[in-house]
């Protein structure tokens, strides 16, 4: 049993303000500073996704010439994976992981705050490409080789690209490593590894894949700016390419499943916290994402069965069977529904939806990880269609669960209902419209990366659904912008336990105080220790009744 | 999917043919996975709403306290790897007979099929015929159906992708190597195609069109060393 550290250094706050706020120990102040620079990214990202749909609005648009598009699809990318859906994964991890645990403080406060430090440098210094004069960077966000060599990407957009994803992943690598251990060394008494909340076991197993894979990108990464820089021959021939195939999607794939995790967690705590039930099948789930992490560290090569350099059976037979754990998270999910009391608040409409419409990005996973089907959904609509299932319908629903759970534990004031409930509407119809028809234009043969597409019956009716329905998303996200303006503006407080919370986090002031518990906590004794009391208090109740 | 797979026989690998058809063999794993894919997808929907209808407004007080069921579960995940078992062995028969028994057939017409930006050269040595597509022109790839093909696929420069959505079939093109496919078409016309993996700036206009033409119009062209109307 790890012991609280007797002598933790206090995180101090460094003066007031905004330097204050900038320099913060606190793990609390360093997940909100990443969040919010992660949501800033979300934006912008968002923004070349609308001047891309523009573009593709109608066959042969010229909103943006061929260059500017592929600097846009690769700063897409890169900002949403780098930027936004990975580092808020983190940034909910190192809020929420030590106040469920029951811990004081994050391991390594310095060492957190130092990777947000170079995470924000890294995508500053990515972003900064659009300054250079030959552009951001343009050969896509893996930006495979040799194109993205200097003889065939010439400039510095480029460089800065690959040194953005450097300084990224170094960042990431560090906060990861910083919630590993403080799970490792500072769970409070009590606190067993089969009690540990689903959201904290949903962000262990994303941590320990950030420290297991990252590396990994970092070196692929540093290799590929020596090649661009000094003209060094690393990654040459048939062989250079597929090595730098199978560097990047050891991270590649494994990233997909830490834009995950944590977004599962947070849909599961708001399903259960709106259930009045705890979390259905707890030690099947933990082994189930156990075994999720492990089998989808082994499955990255499924990117390359077209390349004729590969193992296609071997990573067929692992990626389906992710179908197993994926199905027992559905399973629980249920099982948690079933013979609850269930109020249909914001966060659980957004949990459910979460897993309604991820499951879409699901099962064509299953169907993409069949060879002889991705020989044809490979790098088409289709493979596009499948990710942002699984990212935007998945992922993104997931993180608003999250929000509108924790939202009044970390501001201590209530997001507007009403207005969740219209900016869920807009998200679902817009999500939809513009993910689902790109199913039926892969499957038709539209290949991804283009500015213009054949005049094919039936393609500028669907690419134009899709351009609406990104319009749609856009409104949705402002629709949550206002609620955030106005929830803060016109506060309606929330106490330490709005919604009678399951786990430590809801055991402390809302926002919580520096070292985030001054009363003493309650006694640990499963995996939803405020649960615990809200039973024993009804089963006093009745028999009081019944007395 | 198509006149190769319809009929009740694209359930069975249909092992008789003596061509293998990577848009049949594709036809028989989609006709299985994506009914099963609807299904899941349907179940779960009928089970989340019937289960928020049926446990809106409850009181508190009545919510279940059965925390878990791990017989059922255990028997659950068992009826999960059994399909994901047959789920493999409709992939694996398929993507055999698309990988590796293709290339034992003896091919009727060799191509090459050199990919640079932002161009495909099709050449055919037998005939002394050169065909050009993509930014440079558009003469189509000559093809007879019901034919094996093989299909020498090399780069000149970055990885471009041979996608031909008629086939359900793309292969990379990779400098340094050269990849040999063994493909058959199954219906004449005129398709389109293109370079699916991103290849630079002019990626948009990497495309081609295949024509697919009898074996008869097919031995004529050929005979005419390209000269022969398509």
């Amino acid at each position: 049993m790890a012991v609280q550290a007797p002598a933790a250094p206090l995180p101090r706050v460094r003066g007031a303000g905004w330097i204050g706020a900038l320099t913060s120990t606190d793990h609390k102040r360093i997940g909100l500073n990443l969040g919010l620079c992660s949501l800033a990214f979300f934006l912008l990202g968002g923004v070349f996704a609308l001047i891309m749909r523009s573009q593709l609005a109608s066959p042969n648009a010229h909103v943006v010439s061929d260059y500017t598009y592929s600097e846009l699809f690769t700063m897409h990318g890169s900002t949403m994976i780098y930027l936004f859906v990975t580092p808020m994964a983190i940034a909910m991890a190192l809020y929420l992981v030590p106040l469920q645990i029951g811990a004081l403080r994050v391991a390594g406060p310095r060492c957190a705050l130092c990777g947000f430090w170079i995470w924000l440098f890294g995508g500053l210094t990515m972003q900064s490409g659009w300054l250079a004069a030959d552009g951001a960077g343009r050969d896509g966000w893996f930006s495979y080789v040799p194109l993205s060599n200097s003889a065939n990407t010439p400039g510095v957009g480029q460089d800065l690209w690959t040194l953005g994803v450097i300084l990224a992943a170094v960042g990431m690598t560090i906060m990861g490593a910083c919630v590993v251990a403080t799970i490792a060394r500072h769970r409070a008494p009590g606190m067993a590894l089969l009690r540990m909340p689903v959201f904290t076991w949903t962000a262990l197993v994303a941590v320990l894949m950030v420290v297991g894979s990252f590396p990994v990108l970092v070196v692929a990464m540093t290799l590929l700016y020596i090649e661009r820089t000094t003209g060094a021959n690393i990654y040459t021939g048939f062989s250079g390419a597929i090595d730098y195939q199978n560097l990047f999607w050891f991270f590649g794939h494994p990233v997909v499943y830490v834009m995950f995790f944590p977004y599962l967690g947070a849909a599961a705590e708001a399903i259960a916290v709106n259930a009045h039930r705890r979390w259905f099948g707890y030690k099947a789930f933990v082994i189930s994402i156990m075994l999720f992490a492990a089998l989808s560290m082994s499955v990255w090569a499924h990117h390359m069965f077209t390349t004729g350099g590969s193992t296609n059976e071997y990573f067929a037979f692992t990626s389906t069977a992710l179908a197993v754990p994926a199905g027992i998270e559905y399973f629980d999910m249920a099982g948690t529904l079933i013979g609850g009391s269930i109020v249909l608040r914001c966060s659980m409409l957004f949990g459910l939806t979460f897993f309604v419409q991820f499951l879409i990005g699901g099962v064509t996973g299953i169907f993409v990880a069949s060879p002889v089907l991705d020989y044809q959904a490979n790098d088409s609509y289709m493979v596009i269609a499948h990710f942002h299932y699984t990212l935007f319908a998945g992922s993104v629903f997931g993180f608003f669960a999250g929000v509108y759970h924790w939202f009044p534990k970390i501001t201590g004031a209530f997001l507007r209902e009403r207005l969740g409930k219209v900016q869920l509407a807009i998200m679902i119809v817009g999500t939809n419209l513009t993910f689902f028809p790109m199913f039926i234009l892969g499957q038709e043969g539209m290949t991804r990366r283009i500015a213009r597409y054949p005049q094919h019956p039936g393609w500028e009716t669907l690419n134009r659904l899709e351009t609406i329905g990104a319009g749609l998303i856009a409104v949705g996200i402002a629709v949550f912008l206002v609620n955030v303006w106005v929830s803060l503006r016109r506060r309606e407080p929330a106490g330490a336990d709005p919604w009678l919370g399951h786990t430590l986090e809801w055991a402390t002031a809302s926002p919580p105080p520096p070292l985030n518990f001054e009363t003493p906590l309650p006694p640990i004794r499963s995996y939803a220790p405020l649960f615990d009391l809200h039973e024993e208090a009804m089963d006093r109740a009745r028999e009081g009744v019944s007395a | 999917m198509g006149r190769a797979s319809a009929g009740p026989a694209t359930w069975l690998p249909v092992t008789s043919t003596a061509l293998i058809s990577t848009r049949h063999e594709y036809g028989w794993v989609f006709g299985i996975y994506v009914p099963i894919a609807a299904g899941v997808f349907a179940v779960v929907c009928v089970v989340v709403l019937g289960a928020v209808l049926r446990y809106r407004r409850r009181s508190p007080v009545d919510a279940s306290r059965v925390s878990e069921r791990n017989g059922l579960e255990a028997g659950y995940a068992a009826l999960l790897t059994a399909t994901v078992a047959f789920l493999l062995y409709v992939t694996f028969t398929a993507e055999h007979r698309v990988d590796t028994v293709s290339l034992r057939q003896t091919p009727a017409l060799t191509v090459n099929v050199i990919a640079a930006k932002w161009e495909w050269e099709f050449q055919y040595p037998r005939y002394g015929i050169v065909h050009r597509s993509g930014a440079v022109g558009r003469q189509p790839l000559v093809v007879p159906a019901n034919r094996a093909v093989r299909f020498n696929l090399s780069s000149e420069d970055v990885i471009h992708a041979f996608w031909v959505p008629e086939l359900q079939f793309k292969r990379d093109a990779i400098p340094g190597k050269t990849q040999e496919v063994v493909l058959a078409f199954t219906r004449l016309g005129l398709f389109r195609a293109q370079c699916a993996e991103f290849c630079g700036l002019r990626h948009s206009e990497m495309v081609f069109n295949v024509r697919v033409l009898s074996p008869a119009q097919f031995a004529r062209w050929a005979a005419s060393r390209g000269r022969a109307a398509l």
